[in-house]
């Protein structure tokens, strides 16, 4: 099954955009959240997001969401950071982050795949990306 | 095949999250196309972002399109999802 991570500058963002997303179906979908530094503030950490990728990393493939475009350096640190081998199924997507989620959720609920889903969810980009 | 029918939504809430995910999950059995409309407003019925952005309310009446091999049943299973679907809340 494809996994979602959520990167926000703050974990209740964070907490709540999985808490909706999760009502959107009964089956129980891989979604891991960064939100916040380690020491409680707003802002993103490199780490927290490796850390929130392995957690719901399977060779199915991951989508990344995050809140506002300074979130996506952190997001790519963690990606470096990772395997190559993990690097090349994990994917950042654009689309604004709670419709993005609850799109992710969703079609994952519905079985798509890693690449349609990127598909699905690049068609969401609004210019968010620097 | 085109095929066309209208139906008012049952659920008091009208189609606002866990319904809307109940419809395209429905919709997404079915390999034609399909299309909501309600007003003047018309989206994919197979995709959540799409069925929310109607603002469809409980008791109003939206219609629903498809076109392809399985056209016939797609509509008859959402319109028997609308008229059915009722979650309390």
């Amino acid at each position: 099954m494809v996994g979602v991570v959520i990167v926000s500058h703050s974990l209740k963002i964070a907490e709540g955009a999985k808490e909706l997303a999760s009502q959107m179906t009964p089956d129980r979908i891989p979604l891991a959240v960064a939100g916040g530094t380690k020491d409680g503030r707003l802002g993103t950490d490199a780490e927290q997001v490796r850390s929130a990728i392995e957690s719901v990393y399977s060779d199915d493939g991951i989508v990344i969401l995050y809140d506002l475009g300074s979130a996506l350096m952190s997001t790519e640190l963690a990606i470096e950071e990772l395997p190559a081998i993990q690097q090349a199924r994990v994917a950042v997507v654009h689309a604004p982050l709670v419709e993005g989620v609850v799109t992710a959720v969703v079609e994952i609920s519905l079985n798509k795949n890693w690449e349609s889903i990127i598909v699905t969810l690049q068609e969401m980009d609004f210019g968010k990306a620097p | 095949m085109s095929v066309k029918a209208e139906v008012v939504i049952k659920n008091h809430s009208g189609l606002h999250a866990r319904p809307a995910a109940l419809f395209i999950q429905t919709a997404n059995k079915f390999k034609a196309d399909i299309v909501v409309s309600s007003g003047v407003k018309q989206v994919n019925a197979k995709s959540i972002i799409s069925v929310l952005s109607l603002g469809a309310r409980g008791g109003t009446q939206v219609t629903i399109e498809a076109e392809g091999p399985d056209a016939e049943q797609a509509v008859k299973d959402l319109v028997f999802l609308l008229a059915t679907i009722d979650e309390g809340e």
